[in-house]
């Protein structure tokens, strides 16, 4: 049936167009290294959802086309730091498409967000390269030769805000004594929230779960942060640190592994909010988002079975 | 606060075919109509004419007994040349037995009884006869016979007219209450009448203003409002009206009678106006026909019995190959070709360009089908469960309660075609549940067979049982009795020596 509303392999460039200004600021703050991530990413996901689909005998041109692969991997290459070296983001988008999709039998069928699978993965498998970060713009040749192992990262690199303000916190640093925001940082949220709210604006995503995420982060962090306004950060800082914009409007809105209701959309989101501060704030891992991602992803069919909206005269 | 006005769900879609002007133009006598006598429900109408009769229009030439179903007039005066199968406008291309009637091309009527301008002098079980022997059934599309309706309508407080075009592309509604704004306010006087509602309300949708102010211009009756409500598709599914109007819902399994109200639409308003007041039965109607196949899409007043061919040919067809579909564009039927006949419930005839439908991907869960459900489903978990055919839990998900719209399909852009996966899944389920049913019934059998041989044993045992105790009583009075005589006679031997001895 023909309709003005977008299809699928539509809905999933205009996602990964929306996603184009994060990038953007995240490449004039850290440089070449993000292109790279994403280049390879998109070239690893296409060639193994290839072999896959191959090994399954199924039509390749149409899986390949809808896009999800090619998201999926730049969601993921961005994520990761832009001085990782080249197998991490080939292993990463390999275990996401492989382990995170195809093995549940293709898009739509996942119950986990393959992106943050292949996040989580890496960040258990290889912390070290997963929490160091670049510290300035890289050239393109030293943003190659770093990503390739060609020269150290030494000098380059460091942990990021969010790692940095927990690390400090915990040696018995106050609050009012660190430094907790980043220029950087808060122009490449900006980035993502600009290109969120486009994607709300053209009906792509509903405006259930980022808000209600928001909220999840903003009521579990203020709350902390009456209690203790020294050994708590601010709420802003959770808002703009780390993937939170990513997030709140690219990754937890991936409508597979999301609930489908709209009154489950909302708890959805307002829990994966708080359970994002506070794994950040109790839990060892710097970032959280994938994990608090993940940990709701298997929410989803009790959410979804007790939040069925009241049938028409029923 | 009830909604006013409104509903959840639903779809906005812009009339795809727009015309500039929305008129009636009058469609030609056809050189012959094909009436089929099976009707949308109900039993098939008996002939009563046969081949070689000349017949009038509005001539009745099949007749009924069964309340669901509504006798059959000629709509045009001719012979009958052919009582014989043929194919009917259905979604399975099945055939019916029709009456073939060759036109004379001199349109000679009939005359049949009727109210007459003072109607109010009718009584209503009179009228309502009148109303059945003129063939009228529900003009939206549902084809449910009018008479039956109404007769069961007769306790409704608030009698509903339903003025809003059924689908997008459809205007047949529209240009009737243009042209003919004075009849449908007589007969919605007819239907106060006959129901006793206290009101009537007329819906007309907020895009169709001159149809709202013709209306408006022709009604003196304070009993009869006509109220704006949003376009909206599925505005005009009935009980999604009554929400709109009044705010309550019809139970889910129940109708709209159990809350008194009662819905008729615009045209079927008419034609039961045409019926008791003018006495002519049905034998025309007004069909949209529209579509990317045509340049001049309009509406026509055309015989029923003529073919699709015979409208579609005033409106301009393009020289490609059509696909015809009868009804509207979300939920109308595919019909083999334009040989097909018009009926009762043909409402629009769409011709479109032959095109390839877009392949259906996968489900992404992006819950858009679930924003659009009028009835507020979870499509995409209907879909999930009519797709691995697990009904029950589909049945759990309120299945039944899928109005098969298709706004989910619309919206989907994974291109799924749910609706028609729903339907399936309904006719699945009616099946299993009828397996099961049968199953129930051999095993309820079963068990009360050996519930009776048991019976039957133990009966037995017992009346064995009682008939020994009755024997062994017997015996016993039969041993006392013998006692007793014995006892007797040998008082008698005793007197007797006694006397013998004296
Ligand atoms: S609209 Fe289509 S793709 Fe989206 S959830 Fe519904 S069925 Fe799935
Ligand atoms: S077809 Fe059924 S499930 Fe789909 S929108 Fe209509 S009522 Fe809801």
């Amino acid at each position: 049936m023909h309709s003005g509303v977008l299809n699928t392999n539509q809905i999933m460039r205009q996602v990964i167009y929306a996603l184009a200004l994060g990038i953007i600021a995240s490449y004039y703050f850290f440089g070449w290294g993000i292109v790279f991530q994403i280049v390879l990413g998109v070239a690893t996901a296409i060639v193994v959802e290839s072999a896959f689909l191959r090994i399954r005998k199924l039509p390749i041109k149409p899986a390949i086309s809808d896009g999800s692969a090619v998201l999926s991997a730049i969601l993921l290459a961005i994520s990761i730091p832009s001085i990782a070296p080249w197998w991490i983001v080939v292993v990463g988008v390999s275990f996401a498409i492989v382990f995170g999709k195809q093995l549940y039998g293709g898009l739509g069928n996942n119950p986990f967000n393959p992106a943050m699978l292949g996040y989580a993965f890496l960040l258990i498998s290889y912390p070290l390269q997963m929490t160091t970060w670049a510290s300035e713009f890289l050239s393109f040749s030293q943003g190659f030769d770093v990503f390739f192992n060609l020269s150290s990262i030494d000098g380059l690199s460091g942990a990021t805000r969010l790692d940095d303000v927990k690390t400090q916190l915990s040696l018995g640093y106050l609050v009012h004594e660190l430094q907790i925001y980043s220029i950087s940082q808060s122009l490449i949220s900006i980035g993502f929230l600009l290109g969120g709210l486009y994607l709300i604006a053209r009906g792509i995503i509903f405006w259930h779960i980022p808000v209600a995420f928001m909220l999840g982060i903003l009521t579990t962090s203020i709350l902390l942060f009456i209690s203790d306004s020294q050994l708590y950060v601010p709420p802003q800082f959770h808002l703009i640190s780390g993937g939170t914009m990513l997030g709140v409007f690219f990754i937890a809105t991936d409508p597979v592994s999301a609930s489908t209701t709209p009154k489950g959309r909302l708890v959805y989101g307002f829990l994966i909010g708080v359970l994002i501060v506070v794994i950040r704030v109790f839990g060892g891992y710097p970032d959280s988002v994938a994990f608090a991602v993940l940990l709701m992803n298997m929410t989803v069919p009790l959410i979804d079975t007790y939040t069925q909206p009241k049938v028409f005269g029923r | 606060m009830p909604n006013q006005l409104g509903f959840d769900g639903g779809v906005v879609i812009p009339n795809p075919y727009p015309v500039e002007k929305v008129e009636i133009i009058q469609a030609p006598l056809p050189n012959q109509v094909v009436l089929p006598l099976q009707q949308r429900v109900g039993d098939q109408a008996i002939p009563c004419v046969k081949v070689g009769d000349r017949v009038l229009t509005g001539q009745e030439i099949a007749t009924t007994k069964d309340s669901f179903c509504v006798p059959v007039h000629a709509s045009v005066s001719g012979t009958v040349i052919a009582i014989n199968e043929q194919v009917i406008p259905h979604k399975s291309g099945i055939k019916s037995t029709c009456i073939t009637i060759e036109s004379d091309g001199k349109d000679e009527w009939v005359k049949n009884p009727g109210c007459g301008p003072d109607f109010l002098h009718c009584d209503t079980s009179t009228m309502i006869e009148y109303i059945r022997i003129s063939g009228i059934v529900g003009l939206g599309g549902a084809g449910f016979p009018t008479h039956t309706k109404v007769a069961r309508a007769q306790d409704c407080h608030t009698l509903i007219i339903n003025g809003t075009e059924c689908e997008p592309g459809v205007m047949c509604d529209d240009a009737l209450m243009q042209y003919y704004p004075r009849e449908v306010i007589r007969g919605v006087e007819i239907l106060l009448h006959i129901c006793g509602a206290s009101r009537a309300i007329i819906a007309v949708e907020n895009d169709k203003q001159e149809a709202f102010n013709s209306l408006l211009m022709y009604n003196h009756n304070e009993r009869i409002s006509i109220v704006h409500i949003p376009t909206k598709y599925t505005s005009g599914a009935e009980k999604l009206l009554i929400k709109a109007l009044l705010g309550v819902e019809v139970p889910s399994g129940g109708f709209a009678p159990d809350l008194g109200v009662v819905c008729q639409n615009v045209a079927t308003t008419k034609a039961i106006f045409d019926a008791v007041v003018e006495s002519k039965p049905l034998v025309s109607r007004i069909v949209t026909v529209t579509g990317s196949g045509v340049e001049k899409p309009n509406n026509f007043e055309v015989r029923l019995g003529s073919s699709f061919d015979h409208v579609i040919a005033m409106s301009q067809p393009n020289k490609r190959s059509h696909d015809i579909r009868m009804g509207g564009m979300m939920m109308g039927v595919d019909v083999k070709d334009g040989k097909v006949p018009i009926c009762k419930i043909t409402n629009g005839i769409f011709v479109n360009d032959q095109s390839k439908k877009p392949a259906a991907q996968e489900c992404i869960r992006c819950g858009a089908c679930n924003q659009v459900c009028p009835v507020s489903l979870l499509p995409q978990q209907l879909y999930w469960y009519a797709k691995s055919e697990n009904t029950d839990k589909a049945m759990d998900y309120n299945l039944a309660d899928c109005i098969e719209c298709r706004c989910c399909d619309y919206v989907c852009p994974s291109h799924i075609p749910l609706a028609e996966y729903f339907s399936f899944a309904k006719a699945l389920h009616r099946k299993t549940t009828d397996d099961q049913y049968r199953t129930d019934i051999a095993r309820e059998r079963f068990e009360f067979r050996e519930y009776r041989l048991e019976r039957n044993k133990q009966e037995r045992t017992e009346m064995m049982a009682a008939k020994k105790e009755e024997l062994k009583k017997k015996m016993a009075n039969d041993k006392a009795q013998k006692n007793k005589v014995a006892a007797a006679m040998a008082r008698v031997k005793k007197s007797k020596k006694a006397s013998d001895d004296a």
